[in-house]
């Protein structure tokens, strides 16, 4: 579904993704680990089109086409997402009518019926229940003064509405307690199916014992320097990356 | 340089009948008027905002007329509402009837017993040339009195309409008095509407007494061609509250000038602003608070979005007297540029002659955060309409806080129109 092909991206002239090879396919778990400065969630900025990062060699193919030719919301239309480590405030725009705005465009790009308010409010009532959200939630403004763990909680309904092809989240579990990321790792799990990928983003390991990965890859320095199973993860977190770092100094 | 009567505002005003009460307090301001002439962009004040096409354009005093107010009915205050059109007070579009028992909503024209107050903070003295002309020669106005510890339950609405008859360019002079007695509460709205070219020079004036709580809408749509000055006086005593929120959509060309004292202990002000403009729209605010006494607290949140050619101009002026002491006073003017040919000059002021106060205040001028784009269109929203939705936040953020749903929705629907975020029609 998705094959990253010697990706280099850089910002501000600066080299962040040194050549990243990665292919996912349908219905797998991956997760990227890293420690900070690694280049991960630049990965993820750079898949879901940041305007920011400018893209400088290597290509990426998402179902059949060129990721690189598309805009951020065509990316998103065509079923990239991209669950935010900071996700944005908007005040005075609802989050029920952003989710009900975001749903529709995709519904219209994908031929499909647009839902009314009254549909939407049926819909959304059970997506919330899967996150374990605050219906009060829906008619705040979107992520104004929601804690870190309700934008993330908030982060993952915007996912269930889109249903995406591939879902990218990045660092999830930052800033969640125990028991957040417990609920929040099995509102993802409901979402596996053989037809989406996931593309886990994160420093600790914790998240991966309730979202359980097909492949961990281990990015430095803008490059995939290890790639393994479950075992992998459970090594960093025993080790931490110091080792990694100086295993890729010897090899370069 | 042109004085008043080079101005050809007025003569024919001055022949309008005048209730006798009001007799020495429009003396004054008559007497004030002598000499003060209308300001150029040399006066400090005035230095963006020029006057030269109100000067070369000639009013004459606007007549009754009857109008159709049937879009600006707000269900909350369907009987109790007064209309003016013109500066004339309008029976078949206003109705009283489900005041509560006590209350005061009456023309001022009848309301000889507001004569003490009038004028009391718009006092000719300390009035620019613009109060001055309307407390010297308004026709009528409205006057509102909440008695000691009654809470008002429906929303008082007063619509001030300006509506050119023929040709001729006319102006008004709309005069608004509010006074609630210790303990009172009130939700008020003042709004200005209107067709064709237009000078409106309203001031209101308010008391706000001990322990009592205003919370007062100020909404300006008026016609595209339209000249709007606005003075608004208001005076906080001990433990007040005053919620004002001003919303201007409409008038080529505006100025709003809120003056609020912080008269006693304890008092809080939110003051709160937002100018919508594009094309060749100008709307300036001067505003002015005035911590006197320990205690007090002010909320200034001052937002613009500029368009087309259009100029916001802002200017908050926050004064601590010596001995206001644990005063708290917050001010932000937030700027939205959509062009390149836009403009905002923002200038807050603060003075402090207070050694124990927390005060802080903050100006930001800017286009869309790109940041806020990315993750709009991140969940698939193209760049126009995450734009328009942005926009739209940044007004409707300050749109929420309006207790009165059908003004909200009514505002939100405008905003919706100018934002061209009509694909969020749902959002009201």
């Amino acid at each position: 579904m998705l094959s990253i092909r010697n990706l280099s991206a850089a910002i501000n002239g600066n080299e962040v993704l040194r050549g990243i090879n990665l292919e996912i396919k349908a219905g797998e778990v991956h997760a990227l680990m890293g420690p900070n400065g690694s280049g991960k969630s630049t990965l993820g900025k750079v898949l879901a089109g940041h305007p920011t990062y400018k893209v400088t060699g290597g290509e990426v193919i998402f179902q059949g086409k060129d990721l690189f030719e598309m805009e951020p919301d065509e990316r998103a239309r065509a079923g990239v997402f991209l669950g935010f480590q900071h996700p944005i405030e908007v005040p005075g725009v609802s989050n029920a009518s952003f989710l009900r705005l975001a749903y529709n465009k995709k519904a219209e790009a994908e031929g499909r019926d647009e839902l009314d308010p009254l549909e939407f409010d049926d819909f959304i009532q059970e997506k919330i229940k899967v996150v374990k959200m605050d219906a009060a939630f829906l008619d705040r403004s979107l992520n104004e003064g929601f804690s870190g763990g309700e934008k993330k909680r908030n982060e993952i309904l915007q996912m269930s509405v889109l249903e995406p092809t591939l879902a990218i989240l990045d660092e999830l579990d930052s800033g969640l307690d125990i028991d957040a990321m417990r609920v929040l790792g099995e509102a993802v799990n409901h979402q596996k199916s053989p037809k989406r990928a996931l593309l886990l983003i994160t420093h600790f390991p914790r998240i991966l014992e309730t979202v359980h990965p097909d492949q961990v890859h281990v990015l430095s320095s803008g490059r995939i320097v290890k790639s393994g199973g479950m075992e992998l993860a459970m090594e960093l977190e025993e080790r931490g990356y110091d080792w990694l770092k100086a295993e890729a100094v010897g090899r370069g | 340089m042109a004085t008043l009567t080079e101005c050809n505002l007025l003569p024919e005003l001055l022949v309008a009948p005048r209730p006798a009460a009001w007799e020495p307090v429009r003396k004054a301001a008559e007497t004030a008027l002598e000499g003060q002439e209308l300001p150029t962009t040399k006066h400090e004040d005035w230095k963006y905002t020029d006057l030269k096409s109100l000067r070369e354009t000639h009013f004459v005093p606007g007549q009754y007329r009857k109008v159709d107010i049937k879009e600006r009915i707000l269900p909350e205050a369907r009987g109790t509402r007064l209309v003016f059109v013109n500066g004339h007070f309008d029976p078949p579009c206003s109705n009283i009837s489900a005041l509560p028992s006590g209350v005061r909503m009456l023309r001022l024209a009848s309301a000889s017993e507001a004569a003490g107050a009038l004028g009391s903070l718009a006092t000719p003295e300390g009035s620019d040339v613009f109060t001055n002309l309307n407390t010297a020669r308004f026709t009528d106005g409205a006057y509102i009195f909440v008695p000691k510890n009654i809470h008002v339950e429906p929303v008082l609405h007063v619509l001030f309409v300006s509506d050119q008859e023929g040709a001729q360019p006319t102006c008004s002079l709309p005069r608004l008095l509010v006074v609630l007695e210790r303990g009172a509460t009130l939700n008020l709205v003042e709004e200005y509407w209107g067709h064709g070219c237009t000078l409106t020079n309203s001031v209101t004036e308010v008391l706000v007494r001990e322990g009592a709580e205003l919370v007062h809408e100020r909404i300006q749509r008026e016609s595209p061609e339209a000249f709007h000055f606005s003075s608004l006086r208001a005076r906080l005593d001990r433990d007040a509250r005053y919620i004002s929120r001003t919303i201007s959509l409409g008038a080529r060309f505006s100025r709003q000038a809120p003056h609020i004292v912080l008269a006693d202990e304890g008092t809080e002000l939110t003051l709160d602003g937002l100018a919508l403009l594009g094309e060749n729209q100008l709307a300036d605010t001067h505003s002015f608070i005035d911590h006197t006494k320990p205690h007090g607290t002010s909320r200034q949140l001052h937002k613009a979005i500029v368009d087309g050619k259009a100029r916001a101009v802002f200017n908050g002026r926050i004064f601590v007297r010596p001995g206001a002491q644990q005063t708290d006073a917050q001010q932000q003017s937030r700027n939205l540029l959509l062009s390149e040919e836009a403009q905002v000059d923002t200038k807050p002021e603060l003075e402090i002659f207070a050694d124990d106060v927390k005060c802080a205040h903050g100006a930001a001028v800017g286009q869309l955060d790109p940041e806020e784009l990315f993750y709009l269109q991140s969940r698939g929203l193209n760049l126009s309409t995450a734009q328009n939705l942005l926009t739209y936040g940044f007004a409707a953020d300050l749109l929420a806080r309006i207790p009165v749903a059908s003004l909200r929705r009514q505002l939100r629907q405008a905003v919706m129109a100018r934002t061209n975020a009509q694909d969020l029609a749902s959002m009201a």
